[in-house]
């Protein structure tokens, strides 16, 4: 007898169906498998077996055969068990064929029967919806990440028996229910409000994530550069819809989600340590699985001691930073993983990291500027923000002074990113830092004085254009928190503290 | 090329032998023409070591020695030794004398007055403003700026005294040819071109620890008078004022402020007796040097005067007020001021503009003398 039942599998962070086919009849009974499979699907023919048996389902010798189509797609990972194993029963006769119809089944067996949870899941539901397919049968740790995608019928199971017995009716497993909006699942540990004085490094940071502009902080060990860089998800706006279910899914191949939390709901935030590897960084492996850069989507990349990353591997990021996706190219076809994301950088302004505090550094200047010649030019093109941060006084640690929370900034930086949408929406954009350069002349609506300025700058600062581009996009981004649709003098002259353009000569003259 | 610049030359290039074992010999043979030609039991019994000997005997090579000659000449660079004309009567009179000098450049008139201005390589702004304040003022009344190319106050002194166009000297530990440390290198070349750069040691010798004490002695010896800016209670620069009053120098320091361990060398000194600095004036005076030109107002006078003359919005003032000569972090202003930090932002730039405050490190600020 022939049966066949829904399945899926991944292609990066993206869900594919696959149909898996079983048939049963006479002749020499062996068990065989076709459909391009890797080595882990071809196993599932043991523990499909074996699960059947203790399950209490009795296969007499027949000779089997099972097609995972379309043939031309890798299948991999081992999502395949349960639908194998219920294609199986239908083709045994053990349930009818008619009840599959229109339903898919994921989960991995173990010997005994029980089902177990997989990554990757939501993926394959989004997919099996735009497919219009309703009915899931997942495994029980799943059903969380699943049932985020409204008007499914998602059902998590626990064993084997269990879903054979809701194919029979015996026993009808419960739908999952959506799950709902969880405030707290929102909330943070951490308030911006928990850093003391740094005034202009929290003005900087504002402005940064209100444009999502790349910043680099410049400063000794321990003035609170890592501090900051953990809160700015704290000040962000909160994650949409989508936005949470690109997150998820990214977080659901990599298997990196908690069974109890469906959607992911904070902006990430990563910071990996400075030993980590290319493949780590920017994705990759034999199958590609989505790497830090995509991890940080729609949140933060904390880069921790800048310098001490490996060169290449920052440079491997300039184009990502572009394009705010990867890439990544195989044997087996190309991947491309989604990776918008704000990159914060940290670093000391010397190689004893005390400069400009004369009484601690003893770099001479050869020494600072070999050491800022670290990053290369392209990369450094990449960041529009530069700020000093330098160690609190002790009133400022201690002293009274209400510090504003991350909600009132949040609020802020909200508004301006509201403006930002609005004005960039007919370019395809949305924050300032995409503004291309022969748009920004028509975003900034300059004045007369505003243009002089511009000049006298220019000569002054000996700025390039594209330095001059920058101090105008973070100039567009202050007037937006400053409520002022055209970029005003004082937008600029605030933008200037925070330029990029001399960064090799330590941001001054001496 | 004549035959004094050969032995003297050849004298003074003998591994092993140094200025005492040169003295010793000139005091028993007279020139260095005696001593190349005499014999070698003489000359063992001045040596006496077996290997001084055998090395003074290998080094009578004329190729070699007329080779290095025209090496000096194609890096025009002179060499100066006790018989020249040139030779900088000041150095005669100091004990351990040099006996071969190498010159790229020109020496300071030998009637002009010199001062050397000195202090610590790692010094604050403050410290490297007032090196080139006072070399730039010195070198209009038309005095001689010796200093020794180092970093820090050094450099700052020379940079002063090229700025008002006058005559600058830096003597070097190393051969000239070594440019160290290599932040000087576009001093060096302008150096070269209007003023000298002075050195015992031939070219191609690289800066070692040891030879600046020598060279030290010799920044005293071209000078009158020694002018310290900055230097901490232990520092080479002391090397330089010992020296200097061996030589029977005028020493001179600024004052600064007692807790600030960068001036307590200087503090020292004028408690041991050293002249204290507080005008160009007080310089001119000890070494009668007569005025050129009328005193002007100090530097910051005239950085005040040209603050009022910029009519500064009340916001910009406040700023300027919070700044210093040494470099504040911008924050620190903000919170003394108290006032949204994208206000004090743009007060500071656009000081900066105008040329009276200047960044010296992302995010510090200090006053633009």
């Amino acid at each position: 007898m022939y049966s066949k039942i829904l399945s899926g599998t991944l292609h990066g962070v993206e869900g594919r169906l696959i149909t898996v086919e079983a048939d049963v009849s006479d002749g020499l009974p062996v068990f065989n498998m076709v459909g391009f499979l890797a080595s882990e699907v071809r196993e599932a023919s043991e523990r499909v077996r074996t699960a059947l048996k203790n399950s209490g389902y009795l296969l007499p010798p027949k000779r089997v055969t099972v097609n995972l189509s379309p043939a031309d797609v890798r299948k991999e990972g081992s999502v395949f068990d349960l639908p194998i194993s219920i294609a199986l029963l239908a083709a045994y006769g053990y349930l009818p064929s008619e009840s599959l119809k229109d339903i898919l089944l994921i989960g991995e067996l173990s010997l005994n029967g029980d089902i177990l949870g997989v990554r990757g899941v939501l993926p394959i539901v989004d997919y099996a919806r735009k497919q219009n397919i309703k009915t899931l049968i997942l495994p029980y740790d799943n059903r969380k990440e699943a049932s985020v995608i409204p008007g499914m019928e998602i059902y998590g199971a626990k064993s084997l028996k269990q879903v054979v017995d809701h194919f029979l009716c015996n026993h009808m497993m419960e739908a999952e229910k959506m799950s709902e909006d969880k405030e707290d699942n929102c909330s943070f540990s951490m308030d911006f409000s928990d850093v003391k004085g740094q005034k202009i490094l929290k003005r900087a940071t504002e402005i940064a994530v209100s444009g999502m502009h790349n910043i680099l902080y410049l400063g000794p060990p321990g003035a609170g550069k890592s501090m900051i860089a953990k809160r700015i998800p704290t000040i962000m706006p909160s994650l949409s819809y989508e936005e949470s279910i690109e997150i998820t899914k990214i977080y659901s191949v990599n298997g990196m989600l908690d069974p109890e939390e469906g959607l992911i709901k904070r902006r990430p935030f990563r910071m990996p340590h400075h030993s980590i590897t290319a493949q780590a960084l920017i994705g990759g492996g034999k199958v590609p699985k989505p790497g830090e850069i995509s991890l940080a989507h729609h949140g933060v990349l904390f880069l921790d001691e800048f310098l001490e990353f490996q060169k290449n591997i920052i440079e491997m990021m300039r184009q990502p930073l572009e394009d705010g996706k990867i890439t990544i190219s195989r044997l087996q076809g190309s991947y491309t993983f989604p990776c918008e994301f704000m990159l914060v950088a940290a670093m000391n302004p010397c190689p004893c990291g005390y400069y400009p505090d004369l009484s601690r550094c003893h770099c001479t200047r050869p020494q600072i500027e070999r050491y800022l010649k670290k990053i290369s030019e392209p990369m450094l093109d990449r960041m529009d923000m530069n700020v000093s941060v330098h160690k609190m006084k002790y009133d400022e640690l201690y002293g009274d002074h209400k510090e504003e929370s991350s909600l009132k900034v949040k609020e802020r930086v909200l508004a301006a990113q509201a403006v930002q949408k609005k004005r960039l929406a007919p370019f395809g954009i949305r924050f300032n830092s995409q503004i291309p350069s022969n748009l920004l002349e028509e975003v900034c609506y300059l004045g007369s004085e505003e243009r002089n300025l511009r000049k006298e700058i220019f000569e002054n600062y000996q700025l390039s254009a594209r330095g001059s581009a920058k101090v105008l996009k973070v100039a567009r981004t202050i007037a937006d928190l400053d409520h002022s649709e055209p970029v005003k003098c004082n937008h600029i002259w605030e933008a200037l503290t925070y330029r990029m353009s001399d960064f090799y000569q330590g941001g001054g003259v001496e | 090329m004549n035959a004094e610049d050969f032995y003297w030359y050849w004298l003074n290039n003998i591994e092993g032998i140094g200025r005492r074992t040169i003295c010793r010999l000139l005091e028993r043979f007279l020139t260095p023409e005696e001593i190349y030609h005499a014999g070698e039991r003489e000359i063992t019994d001045v040596l006496q070591h077996k290997k001084m000997v055998t090395a003074f005997v290998r080094s009578k090579e004329e190729k070699k020695i007329i080779d290095g000659l025209q090496a000096l000449q194609e890096r025009k660079v002179t060499f100066i030794h006790p018989d020249s004309v040139q030779y900088p009567e000041r150095l005669r009179t100091i004990p351990d004398m040099p006996y071969g000098l190498y010159l790229k450049g020109t020496l300071p008139n030998q009637q002009q007055k010199a001062v050397a201005i000195i202090g610590a390589r790692s010094c604050t702004r403050y410290g490297k403003e007032m090196a080139r304040f006072f070399g730039k003022e010195l070198a209009k009344q038309g005095v001689a700026i010796i200093s020794g190319l180092a970093r820090g106050i050094d450099g700052m002194a020379h940079e002063g005294a090229l700025e008002a166009e006058g005559y600058t000297l830096g003597v070097l530990g190393s051969g000239i040819d070594q440019v160290y440390p290599f932040e000087n290198q576009s001093l060096f070349l302008r150096m070269e071109q209007v003023g000298g750069i002075l050195s015992e040691s031939n070219i191609g010798v690289p800066p070692t620890a040891g030879l600046f004490p020598q060279r030290n002695r010799l920044i005293a010896g071209c000078a009158d008078g020694i002018l310290v800016v900055e230097a901490m209670e232990k520092s080479g620069t002391f090397i330089t004022v010992d020296q200097g009053l061996d030589q029977g120098k005028d020493i001179f320091a600024l004052p600064g402020r007692i807790i600030d361990p960068k001036c307590a060398g200087c503090n020292r000194l004028i408690k041991l007796g050293a002249h204290m600095v507080t005008e160009v004036d007080d310089i001119l005076e000890i070494l009668k040097i007569e005025r050129k030109n009328p005193p002007e107002k100090s530097q910051i006078e005239r950085s005040k005067e040209k603050i009022e003359k910029l009519s500064l919005a009340p916001l910009e003032k406040m700023v300027y007020s919070c700044l210093q000569i040494e470099p504040i972090y911008l924050d620190d202003i903000i919170s003394e001021l108290r006032i949204a930090p994208q206000e004090v932002c743009m007060a500071l730039n656009k000081l900066v503009l105008r040329g009276v405050v200047t960044e010296t490190a992302r995010n510090y600020y200090a006053i633009k003398l």
